[in-house]
C-alpha cells in the first residue's frame, strides 16, 4: 500500500512510525519491500516526527541500501520542520541519502538556536584509535552541554553516569561490532513529558554473531542473549566483561529505560515503569531483520 | 611513592577529566609502571585522582586491575591506595571488582584514604571481620596479631588467616621493622 510507481522510480511512501524504537519497526519491517521491489525513493511526506532512534535508524537503513546496490536512496518530500532537523542533526551530510530537494540556506536551523540539547550524529569508526578520539570528542562536546541535554534532570553525578554510558556502549562498536556506528543525542518533549535519549547504532556483526565462539549460548535466544548481556559481565572478547551490564546498573539507577536491538531480537527493560512485583523486561525474537545492534537509552521527567 | 593521575595523563597528552577505554588504560599503565621502577619493597604507592571524574570499567580493567595484581608479585610487594575518587569513579571500580571476583574466583580489594559511599575505607568484597580488622589498623596504624584477635573476638590462631588474607590482598601490611606478628594499615 505504501508503493507508488511513477514510471522511471519507485518510490515507497514511509508511514509516520519515527515516534519511537517501537513503531519504527513498522519502518525496518519495509526494508525486504525496499530490496525485492527495487525501491529507488523514500517519500517522507507522512512524517511529522522523528525522534533520534528513528533518525539513526533510517540513516543505517540507507547505508545498508548503499552497502548492498551500490546506489544511493533518494528522499523526497521531506516536511520543512523535518527537513530542518535532519539537516541540523547532521543526518543529510553523512551521505547515505540524494535529496530531491534542496533547502534554501535560510530556512535552516542555525547552530545557536538549539545546539546546547543535541549531540549531533557523530561517526563512530570501526578502528580503534579513531574511534577513541571519536568517543573523546562525543564525551567533549555532551560534559560541554550536558546542562541543557540534562536539564530536567540534573545532578552532580548524572553527568558522570553518562559519561560512563556513552564510553561503554560507543566502545561496543570497535570492540564487538566489526563496523563502523553512530551516536547520537537529544532532549526533546513528548506531550508534556520530558525525554532525554541516547542512541548508539551500527550495522556490524550483531550480538548473537559476536558471541558466535561460545558453546554455551549456543541454544539461546537471541533476545536471551541481549538480556544475558544486560544482566551479567560476561563478553565475547574475554573471559568476562562489564559494560553493557554496567549501563544496566547505571539506567536502573537513574530509572531510565535501555532499548537494545540486534538481528531480529530485542529486549526493553523499563525502569521508569516498573512498579513492585511487575515485570519491567521485554523480550521480542520476532523482528524483522535488520543487520548490527541499535540502541536506545532514555530518561524521562 | 604518590602517583598523580592527571600527571601522567598530561605527560601522554590524554586529555581529562575523564579517563576511558581500554588502549588509554594501556598506556597510562605502561607509563605508570615505568615510573614505579624504584619502587620498594612493602611501599605504599598512593594513586590520586584528583582531576580526574570518570574511569570506566574498559580502564580500570587495563590500569587499576593490573596494577592491583602486580601488587601481588612476591618481588617487590606494594600497595596499592586510592586518594581523590570521585563517587561514579567508586561505583565503577566496585563493578568491575565483583565481575572479577565472580569469574577469577579470586578476590580483590583496593584501600582508600577517604571514607566510601559504602561507609568503608576500602572497595572490594570483604567481610565484616576484615572491615573491623582494616578500622583498628587505620585508627591504631600498628598492631600486634594478639590485639587484633582481642578486637574482633578470635583466638590467634583463628585470626592469623584472616590478617594473612587481608595481607594477600595487600589491604594490610606487614610491619617491616618491628618484630614478627605485627601488621600496620596501608
Amino acid at each position: 500500500m505504501y508503493v507508488l510507481t511513477d514510471g522511471t522510480t519507485t518510490t515507497l511512501l514511509l508511514p509516520d512510525r519515527c515516534r519511537d524504537v517501537y513503531s519504527f519497526e513498522d519502518i525496518i519491517s519495509l526494508g525486504e519491500k525496499i530490496s525485492r521491489e527495487r525501491v529507488a525513493a523514500l517519500d517522507l511526506s507522512a512524517i511529522s516526527f522523528i525522534e533520534p532512534y528513528s533518525m539513526l535508524a533510517l540513516l543505517l537503513l540507507g547505508r545498508n541500501h548503499l552497502r548492498d546496490t551500490g546506489e544511493r536512496l533518494r528522499l523526497a518530500n521531506i516536511p520543512l520542520n523535518i527537513h530542518q532537523y535532519l539537516a541540523r542533526m547532521d543526518f543529510i551530510s553523512k551521505g547515505s541519502f540524494v535529496l530531491t530537494d534542496r533547502l534554501d540556506a535560510k530556512l535552516l536551523y542555525r547552530r545557536s538556536s538549539f545546539s546546547n540539547r543535541v549531540i549531533e550524529i557523530t561517526d563512530i569508526p570501526g578502528r580503534e584509535r579513531e574511534s577513541i578520539r571519536a568517543i573523546a570528542g562525543v564525551i567533549s562536546i555532551f560534559r560541554k552541554r550536558a546542562r541543557h541535554i540534562l536539564k530536567y534532570w540534573l545532578n552532580e553525578s548524572i553527568v558522570d553516569y553518562f559519561v560512563t554510558v556513552i564510553s561503554e556502549v560507543c566502545q561496543n562498536i570497535f570492540e564487538h561490532s566489526l563496523d563502523s556506528g553512530y551516536c547520537a543525542m537529544q532532549t526533546y518533549s513528548a506531550g508534556s513529558e520530558h525525554v532525554v535519549r541516547l542512541v548508539i547504532m551500527d550495522s556490524g556483526i550483531g550480538i548473537r554473531e559476536s558471541f558466535g565462539g561460545r558453546n554455551e549460548f549456543a541454544s539461546v535466544s537471541g533476545s536471551g542473549i541481549i538480556e544475558k548481556a544486560l544482566t551479567t559481565p560476561i563478553s565475547s572478547k574475554r573471559r568476562f566483561g562489564y559494560g553493557l551490564c554496567q549501563v544496566n546498573a547505571i539506567i536502573e539507577k537513574l530509572k531510565g529505560s535501555i532499548y537494545i536491538r540486534s538481528a531480529d531480537s530485542s529486549a526493553a527493560v523499563l525502569y521508569n515503569r516498573r512498579q513492585s512485583g511487575a515485570s519491567h523486561l521485554f523480550l521480542r525474537d520476532d523482528l524483522a531483520p535488520f543487520p548490527g545492534t541499535q540502541i536506545s537509552i532514555s530518561l524521562f521527567g | 611513592m604518590i602517583l598523580q593521575i592527571k600527571n601522567t595523563a598530561r605527560d601522554l597528552k590524554i586529555r581529562l577529566p575523564d579517563l576511558i577505554t581500554r588502549p588509554v588504560g594501556r598506556r597510562m599503565y605502561e607509563r605508570t609502571r615505568k615510573s614505579m621502577a624504584h619502587v620498594g619493597d612493602g611501599e605504599v604507592v598512593l594513586v590520586d585522582f584528583s582531576g580526574v571524574q570518570v574511569i570506566d570499567s574498559s580502564f580500570i580493567d587495563e590500569f587499576l586491575l593490573r596494577l592491583i595484581e602486580d601488587s601481588r608479585e612476591e618481588s617487590p610487594v606494594f600497595f596499592v591506595k586510592l586518594a581523590n575518587i570521585t563517587p561514579i569513579i567508586e561505583t565503577n571500580i566496585d563493578s568491575v571488582f565483583s565481575s572479577y571476583q565472580a569469574y577469577n574466583e579470586r578476590r580483590i580489594a583496593v584501600v582508600t584514604e577517604s571514607l566510601t559511599a559504602m561507609n568503608s575505607y576500602c572497595i572490594g568484597i570483604i567481610s565484616g571481620h576484615e572491615r573491623d580488622v582494616l578500622d583498628y589498623l587505620r585508627i591504631n596504624r600498628v598492631a600486634a596479631l594478639g590485639d587484633i584477635a582481642a578486637f574482633v573476638g578470635m583466638r590467634e590462631e583463628d585470626a592469623l588467616p584472616l590478617v594473612e588474607g587481608l595481607y594477600g590482598l595487600r589491604v594490610v601490611r606487614r610491619e617491616h621493622s618491628g618484630p614478627p606478628g605485627r601488621y600496620e594499615a596501608v
